[in-house]
């Protein structure tokens, strides 16, 4: 348990958890706080450009509502990201079915694409996002999962309702293709 | 520059990164790293990777928290306890056996009264003669049976019942029909020739 920053050792997940359910709502805010950046940067990261904040928010309010189905076997977050995956695999599907009916407006194109853009300040990041554009979905999923988010090898296969073997073939060549194209570039 | 040939090193890369290597296994990839030029390369790219993971919106979190409902309100289902649930089978199982039970039943009753049916309307000829003596030496002439009675019993049948007065001079094909009618014939009584007995019995006096 690591020291909080007024030095008491800092909750876990199952212990804010059980807080909220006892009626505490700043458990609540601490898991948010805790969890919502990492999920904002998977999902950025995982190719989403647009409505970044409502997809995070969308998964705490899932998450929540069904607390009591989180048994504790993975982590908190992992079991997070596998929820942002499947908002973000259905919201890719209702878009999909969208673009087939509705024509693309020059006006679709003014997005928050602009704002992240705008935020990536250093070339080198430039660099990098378009390397991990240059990945397979899934590639990217594990690519991004194992290096920006630290997840083992199990976690990403939890995440991904895959198997650890193929996490690991699915990280060796993202890397050959990332390390390929900064070496291109 | 040759490319590193042990996957187990390359694969725990980012846990070195993330500082997640327990102490032996993080000394055995450092000491890895220090001689192996590729992984140096891997671990710049990896570097530069996780830094660049700054591009995501930052969130406001008291937003968030404001759409989560309460858990109360989330979760209104009630557990029962694990013996009531058994209760609750018991008496399901128990209505499903009456229920099975009663319909056999209802079955074997349905099929037997077909079958006295069948036998009756053999028996008809036989026993509208019976009638027709019992009507000739009338017990309500000699006063044994009232004579409202006697009149119900000797009341005119339903067409089946007098097309089978002549029932020997049918045809197999009339036959077929009449037993077809009789089988239809839902207010025939199960037992029907007691009126018929009781007035044998009253010559019998």
């Amino acid at each position: 348990m690591n020291p909080s920053p007024e030095g008491r050792p800092e909750e876990t997940d199952l212990e804010l958890i059980n807080r909220w359910k006892a009626g505490d709502s700043r458990a609540a805010t601490r898991l948010v706080g805790r969890h919502s950046q990492a999920l904002a940067r998977f999902a950025a990261s995982a190719g989403e450009r647009e409505g970044i904040e409502e997809l995070v928010q969308d998964t705490f309010v899932r998450a929540f509502a069904s607390l009591d189905s989180f048994r504790g076997e993975s982590t908190l977050r992992t079991w997070l990201f596998t929820i942002e995956r499947r908002l973000m695999l259905d919201r890719r599907r209702s878009e999909r079915r969208s673009r087939e009916t509705v024509p693309v407006e020059e006006s679709d194109h003014v997005s928050e694409y602009g704002a992240l853009d705008g935020l990536i300040a250093e070339e080198a990041q430039e660099r990098v996002r378009k390397s991990l554009d240059a990945l397979s979905p899934t590639q990217r999923e594990v690519f991004t999962l194992r290096v920006q988010q630290g997840l083992s090898y199990k976690e990403i296969a939890e995440v991904l309702g895959s198997t650890e073997g193929a996490a690991r073939v699915h990280y060796h060549n993202a890397i050959k293709t990332v390390k390929e194209f900064l070496k291109d570039e | 520059m040759n490319e590193c040939t042990d996957s187990n090193i390359q694969e725990m890369l980012p846990d070195l990164l993330h500082r997640t290597l327990a102490d032996n296994a993080r000394k055995r990839v450092e000491a890895h790293v220090a001689t192996c030029e590729s992984c140096r390369e891997d671990l710049d790219v990896l570097r530069m990777v996780k830094s660049a993971a700054v591009f995501a919106p930052s969130i406001d979190v008291d937003r968030v928290v404001r759409q989560i409902p309460p858990y109360r309100t989330i979760v209104p289902a009630i557990e029962r306890p694990a013996g009531a649930r058994v209760v609750s089978w018991l008496v399901a199982a128990s209505l499903a056996l009456v229920v099975l039970g009663g319909g056999s039943v209802l079955m074997i009753q349905s099929k037997d009264s077909r079958s006295s049916n069948s036998a009756a309307s053999n028996q008809l000829p036989n026993t509208i003669a019976t009638r027709s003596e019992a009507t000739k030496h009338s017990p309500a002439e000699s006063g044994i049976v009232p004579k409202a009675v006697v009149q119900s019993i000797a009341a005119p049948r339903p067409h089946a019942l007098a097309l089978a007065a002549d029932v020997d001079g049918l045809s197999d094909g009339n036959l077929m029909q009449l037993m077809n009618d009789m089988d239809g014939f839902d207010a025939l009584p199960a037992s029907e020739p007691e009126p018929v007995i009781s007035v044998d019995s009253g010559d019998s006096l």
